[in-house]
């Protein structure tokens, strides 16, 4: 007689009697979406239509985001009409210090303080802080979001992974990697909690450690579309070839086994409009509820730190470092410490010191790069403590600032050896 | 419970008007949800729980599932099978008869299986599991009704039973 529980072998032997009993396999047909599914993830015609897909979902996103929103209508409704209502209306006026710290933190030009003509130099909490995230932010994540669930849903994200899993186990990942990557895109907390499917801890540990140093997330992304368009290239290979290349150091230094996973391929789906409405509404104002906040706080506390005079403190001690190590001005002090809790706010910053004329180009481009890198946001690193145990949080840490340290330093020595530095 | 990608959290927002994330992958859902149902004039706790294979957990997201199962003693467990992978899905849905739970089975996707040309005679499935079998479609709510009137149904069966009802099973040689 049979003893409960059963044995993995019994078990499947008691399965297979009773299906014979109930399950009848018809012929299958060859059908146009097994067609399409076959086309999608064969290497020969999945890779044009992968370059395909993710083209599509770029062009859309900076169209629709970056074009016809924010510079189309967001733009010239805060530049135009918002800051110029705030300068005129609200009490104090340049140089008052409240002012100063809600409305138009103003600067220096040839000895004189002058007014702000936009809202990314003027730093204030009611006209930066609300530019942000919703002149800029709030139309990328949501064009990044709409995307993203039309691929969800189709069922394309597992199919993308078959794809690139030849090249991540190059790097001791799996290409289930692509879909918290994918996700940590649109924000990088959901992303390291889609690590949860991997099965070792030396995977999750590497998935969420590149994830928090590599990937940018949509607030971001939709920010730096918007100051530095024509630099967008090189900053997303200059991330991708750290992402593979840390990615590969990691695998070779953290003990552990990178084990295969089997993932199923869905079928492909035709998305329901109603399904795609509820997730954007859900993500979207999740982003809401969490940026906001934080980006308001943020504004005041880097406006706080300027009017008590620690930001430039800050500036002078921390310049030298950063000019002979990574070549950026002391002033990007302000954007780095901003950085620390929304990264949009602080590529926000930046875009307020470029628009003062005190940055190279090649500067600009290392500061995009370094704000990317150097911390996670404060939501992510929060999380990092809750998913990782004590040493492995250490550990993510610890090569988090290797790989800045290191990986700064090297951008700024190409930059010298090609003169543009 | 039942396996990633098997459409447990469209159940989950359909019977409780709750909004988990859905998507058409595994891996969509990583943590737990709680929602409350109606169900005969009364509000029951429905948890939402990440797909597992089974439950010997072999990652976070299985962990939690099968946390959720022990910590949740008496209560019913719906079983979501992708109904074009039956076997599968019963290799759980067993695990989980086995440790005693009330169960009702759901074979989901079962518009899938159609497509793929299989059939499945649930009536028959049900005699031989004795537990309600349901075929239903979750994203478009066929099936759902049914599904809900069968939950008072659900009573734990002895395997021993099921073993019974589908004519005996020989021990396997290499036993674990």
């Amino acid at each position: 007689m049979l003893k409960v529980p059963l044995s993995v072998d019994e078990r499947w032997n008691l399965i297979e009697k009773i299906s014979k009993q109930t399950v009848e396999f018809g012929a299958r047909k060859h059908t146009l979406k097994d067609a399409i599914a076959e086309l999608t993830v064969k290497p020969l015609t999945g890779i044009p239509v992968a370059i395909a897909v993710l083209y599509g979902f770029w062009s859309f996103f900076i169209d629709f985001a970056g074009t016809l929103f924010t510079d189309g209508f967001m733009v010239r409704l805060f530049d135009e009409h918002w800051l110029p209502w705030l300068q005129s209306v609200f009490p104090g006026g340049l140089g008052n210090p409240f002012y100063a710290l809600l409305v138009d933190a103003g600067h220096m030009e040839n000895g004189v303080l002058v007014a702000s003509d936009n809202c990314l130099e003027s730093f204030g909490v009611l006209t930066s802080g609300f530019f942000v995230p919703f002149g800029v932010v709030l139309w990328a994540v949501l064009a990044f979001y709409l995307m993203f669930a039309l691929l969800e849903d189709v069922g394309y994200l597992p199919r993308l992974a078959v794809l690139v899993d030849t090249v991540l186990h190059k790097i001791g990942l799996h290409g289930y990697a692509i879909v918290p990557t994918f996700l940590a895109l649109g924000c990088n907390v959901p992303g390291v909690t889609a690590t949860r499917p991997l099965e070792t801890r030396k995977q999750r540990f590497m998935m969420i450690t590149l994830l928090s140093v590599f990937v940018p997330c949509g607030a971001q992304i939709g920010i730096m579309q918007d100051l530095v368009p024509e630099l967008m290239g090189w900053i997303f290979l200059t991330l991708v070839i750290g992402y593979l290349g840390f990615g590969f150091i990691l695998n070779k230094i953290v003990a552990g086994k990178s084990p295969e996973i089997i993932m199923d391929v869905p079928p492909y789906r035709m998305p329901m409009l109603k399904n795609i409405v509820s997730k954007l509404w859900i993500r979207t104002s999740r982003f809401l509820l969490v940026a906001v906040p934080f980006v308001l706080l943020g504004c005041l506390i880097v406006g706080l730190m300027y009017l008590t005079g620690a930001m430039d403190w800050l500036a002078t001690v921390l310049g030298p470092f950063l000019m002979s190590w990574f070549g950026v001005p002391g002033e990007t002090v302000a954007p780095l410490i901003a950085g620390f809790l929304r990264k949009d706010l602080a590529v926000g910053m930046l875009g307020g010191l470029m628009e003062q004329g005190i940055m190279t180009t090649f500067q600009v481009f290392t500061s995009v790069v370094l704000l990317c890198i150097y911390f996670p946001c404060l939501a992510t690193f929060a999380l990092m403590l809750k998913e990782e145990n004590w040493k492995e949080f250490l550990g993510s840490i610890a090569s988090l600032i290797a790989m800045v340290l290191v990986y700064g330093g090297l951008i700024h020595l190409v930059g010298i050896m090609l003169g543009v530095a | 419970m039942g396996h990633p990608n098997v459409g447990k959290s469209v159940f989950f927002n359909r019977l409780t008007g709750a909004k988990v994330l859905e998507s058409n992958y595994p891996g969509t859902t990583v943590d737990f949800t709680k929602g409350w149902m109606r169900f005969g004039g009364e509000d029951v706790e429905l948890i939402d729980v990440p797909g597992a294979f089974s439950l010997e957990p072999k990652d976070r997201a299985e962990e939690v599932a099968v946390k959720i199962l022990e910590e949740n003693r008496d209560s019913v467990v719906i079983c979501v099978l992708d109904a074009s992978k039956v076997e599968r899905g019963l290799y759980l849905a067993l695990e989980i008869i086995e440790r005693g739970y009330p169960v009702v089975v759901a074979l989901n996707m079962w518009d899938v299986a159609e497509d793929k040309n299989i059939r499945i005679d649930a009536e028959k499935l049900e005699r031989i599991l004795g537990v309600p079998v349901v075929p239903t479609i979750a994203i478009s709510g066929e099936g759902f009704k049914e599904l809900v009137s069968k939950i008072k149904e659900a009573a734990p069966v002895k395997i021993e039973k099921i073993i019974e009802n589908a004519g005996g099973v020989e021990s396997a040689a290499v036993s674990g």
